[in-house]
């Protein structure tokens, strides 16, 4: 990982990443005295029930009384929890590890004199160089160390917020005087590869006016992953809320619901959790975003813990929702009366909206013959085609549509379309709408 | 060698000593606490060849300090063939009623419960998982089933010593899965100790510490305040020292996690003023000082924790967090772990893992 200087030098760097410490864990071989001396059911006599406890007792204070010097604690239990093999002892960490998108990197950084001279006015760097960049970290040009005596360190630590997948080096490098007043120069290199920590499938789907995103999270790291936060921050006109499953334990005893906040941890190498949002257009006359085509839904924040509480911070792309429908013209039902009888024609209130910015139509109104249904129940009273003025940009227009019902019964009004005669273009019908027909 | 318990005939009681209790046993009892395990394997093998052990239980008695011996020693192979030899736990063999002429108004198993501890925990050591954790988890239903049979039977004292042991195994499978990062496992395991009135402070700091672990903080400082909660509560398992040590513990812990290294290192001194021999305070003030940039000190408060307390401060993870800074704080750190690795050589119990110092 770290590549030696050429020639001899006075210094050298020692680096250790300074990620969290971790926990020590491993179950020891510990155990109660009354499970090594004597046979496990010899409590059931009475004499020895009586008079076994204290005498085990006396053994064991012997070895807990840190005035007598023995190692009785390393085979003895002394709590309970000793049993787990976890005292609380923190271990520094003991290899590199990998590191990831989102996570920061720092690393305590050491530069020895193992000469047995003074070296003297030392400039000392710190930068991370990425594919993309070099940043600097640290910098002692300003205020050089003054001097390192033989054997002595000069220690720093640096830290660096990832923010670049890939090949990165720590440069360190030392511009220092020797011993004989020589001017040199240390660089040393400390070369790391950077991973993704997790992947986002996303799938967008519409209901109606509500528009449903499903995140999938896949951890790819070595780690569980505890998630803090998975927000989703929508664009403008939207608005966003998180659907959750209900509670697993709904039945918890209440002491321990107080303590017990079941976390959200995503399994280490491909555990997978998914997240629902449910998002609704902020304000219903969105003509204007409908105009711009934009489908932008918006974007993920994810936050991240793992050992001891090491955060990790990522956002995603923009997430794009289905394409927007840009239709021209929209044909809407206003209002059908709630009577229908049958041969008795009805007014159907409708309304035509032009959603572009320029002036459309005259437009034509009919009922379409090309019925899968087959045979139509429901007709036009009177002319077939109904002709409509212009419409102007972003405008609209009402009309009523005389029809008539000539079935009783559970009927469908279906075909209605309308087209624009100027620019002979016919627009999809009317979604079919169901009537009650009635006799007089 | 101890003064017999004042109710009870001296003339006649069996349990005046550990003498009492198998063959010369004080001296076995004796090496183990100095750590002389390779002690033990020789006076055990005396014992055999010798033939002093005349009674089936003191046979027992030194296996179960044999097969602890082997384990200390890392011989887990040679641990597990001694444990074979004994074929069926549950035979009659080892069973009182089996010689009523010897333990006449005694009767149940004389197999000590040791062995069925290390039974379980050595397939871990040698690899096999799984198996180990089958093994605790049928060790958990056979005491569960004991527990009800002393129950009925109204051996009372027995009854505790099996829900203490119901506990202790709780106790190694949350290790166990904590150790393959199994948390919710381990979360649902601590929520049944909880669930069943066991409520220990310092099951609920491990709590903590796990949930500190998996990077849920603020539930560990839920269940730190708890901790802190009963302490006010006057809770007695613990002397009030140990109690607000890990008080002070605790809150450190919190402080670590927040980067705040100099409230932590407070926190830690608390406990050392209080209680010289906390060595999880004195290992985790060191690595403290090491993260506020001061390797010299935190080399400086290993090393005289080492020559202070060496009994208690002598564990392996202390002595990697030694090696570790020497490893970053001298060019030709192998010389000084050297040092370390020959002192260490002559004041270390036989068990201790002398690999710890990477030399």
């Amino acid at each position: 990982m770290s590549s030696a200087p050429q020639g001899t030098h006075s210094l050298a760097f020692r680096v250790m990443r300074l990620c969290k410490p971790s926990f020590h864990v491993d179950p020891p071989f510990r155990l109660d005295l009354a499970d090594l001396c004597v046979g496990e059911d010899v409590f059931d006599d009475p004499l020895a029930a009586a008079n076994l406890p204290p005498l085990l007792s006396t053994q064991l204070s012997k070895s807990t009384d840190s005035s007598d010097l023995t190692y009785g604690n390393r085979f003895l239990l002394h709590h309970p929890s000793d049993a787990m093999g976890f005292s609380g002892l923190l271990l520094l960490p003991q290899s590199f590890g990998a590191i990831y998108l989102g996570e920061t990197f720092c690393s305590y950084i050491s530069i020895n004199n193992n000469s047995n001279f003074e070296v003297r006015d030392i400039i000392i760097k710190a930068e991370i160089q990425t594919e993309r960049q070099r940043i600097l970290l640290l910098d002692t040009t300003k205020s050089p160390v003054e001097s390192i005596r033989a054997g002595g360190r000069y220690d720093f630590i640096v830290e660096h917020d990832v923010k670049e997948l890939g090949a990165h080096t720590l440069i360190c490098t030392a511009l220092y005087v020797d011993n004989d007043g020589e001017r040199k120069y240390l660089p040393q290199f400390f070369k790391f590869a950077v991973a993704n920590p997790l992947s986002v499938r996303t799938k967008v789907r519409t209901v109606k006016e509500t528009t449903y995103l499903e995140a999938c999270i896949e951890n790819h790291t070595k780690t569980n992953l505890y998630m803090d936060q998975v927000e989703f921050e929508p664009a403008p006109h939207w608005s966003a809320t998180v659907l959750k499953a209900d509670e697993l334990h709904p039945a918890d005893n209440s002491s321990t619901r107080e303590v017990f906040k079941a976390p959200i941890l995503i399994r280490s190498g491909g555990g997978i959790h998914n997240y629902l949002y449910q998002l609704k257009l902020a304000s219903p006359d969105s003509a204007q975003m409908k105009v711009e085509g934009t489908n932008i839904l918006g974007k993920l924040q994810i936050t991240w813990r793992t050992n001891l509480g090491e955060p990790g911070r990522l956002q995603t792309q923009q997430i794009l929702g289905t394409p927007i429908s840009r239709k021209e013209i929209e044909l809407q039902i206003l209002e059908i009366p709630s009577l229908i009888n049958l041969d008795k024609s009805f007014l159907v209130h409708l309304n035509l909206t032009n959603h572009t910015d320029r002036e459309l139509g005259p437009f034509e109104v009919w009922l379409s013959q090309n019925s899968v249904h087959g045979e139509k129940n429901v007709v036009i009273n009177g002319f077939q085609t109904m002709v409509l003025p212009q419409v102007g940009a972003f405008g609209s227009s009402d009309f009523h549509l005389n029809l008539i019902a000539t079935k009783l019964g559970v009927q469908k009004i279906s075909g209605i379309t309308v087209s624009d005669t100027r620019e002979k273009k016919t627009f999809d019908p009317l979604a079919d709408v169901e009537i009650f027909v009635e006799s007089d | 060698m101890d003064e017999p318990s004042p109710t009870t005939d001296p003339l006649t009681n069996q349990f005046g000593s550990l003498n009492d209790l198998a063959h010369d046993l004080a001296s076995l009892q004796d090496l183990a606490m100095r750590g002389s395990w390779r002690s033990i394997l020789d006076q055990v093998s005396r014992a055999r060849s010798l033939a002093l052990l005349s009674n089936p239980h003191d046979h027992l008695i030194y296996l179960s300090y044999n097969v602890l011996a082997l384990t200390k020693l890392r011989r887990f192979t040679d641990a597990s063939a001694d444990l074979d030899s004994l074929h069926d736990f549950s035979s009659n063999h080892y069973k009182y009623e089996s010689y009523p002429q010897l333990y006449p108004s005694r009767s149940g198993s004389m197999v000590p419960f040791s062995l069925r501890f290390i039974h379980a925990q050595l397939p871990f050591k040698l690899g096999n998982r799984q198996q180990g954790l089958d093994r605790f988890y049928l060790l958990l239903s056979f005491i569960r089933q004991k527990i009800e049979q002393k129950g009925s039977n109204s051996f009372q004292e027995s009854a505790k010593i099996w829900r203490k042991r119901e506990n202790f195994v709780l106790h190694c499978l949350i290790g166990h899965h904590l150790g393959a990062k199994e948390f919710n496992v381990c979360l649902d395991l601590i929520r049944d100790l909880i669930d069943h009135d066991y409520l220990d402070p310092v099951l609920i700091s491990k709590l903590g510490y796990i949930q500190m672990q998996v990077g849920d903080i603020v539930g560990a400082k839920g269940s730190f305040h708890r901790v802190e909660a009963m302490l006010n509560e006057g809770y007695s398992s613990l002397s009030e020292v140990e109690f607000r040590n890990l008080v002070n513990r605790n809150k450190a812990l919190v402080y670590l996690v927040g980067k705040d290294y100099v409230s932590a290192v407070r926190e830690y001194e608390e406990c050392i003023e209080r209680d010289h021999t906390d060595v999880v305070a004195v290992n985790n003030k060191a690595l403290c000082l090491m993260y506020l940039r001061d390797l010299s000190d935190s080399i400086k408060v290993l090393e005289n924790s080492l020559e202070r307390v060496p009994t208690v401060a002598l564990n392996e993870t202390l002595v990697i967090n030694l090696c570790s800074m020497y490893e970053l704080a001298y060019v030709n750190h192998s010389e000084t772990k050297r040092t370390l690795s020959n002192w260490i050589g002559r004041v270390a119990p036989d068990d201790f893992d002398a690999s710890c110092t990477r030399v």
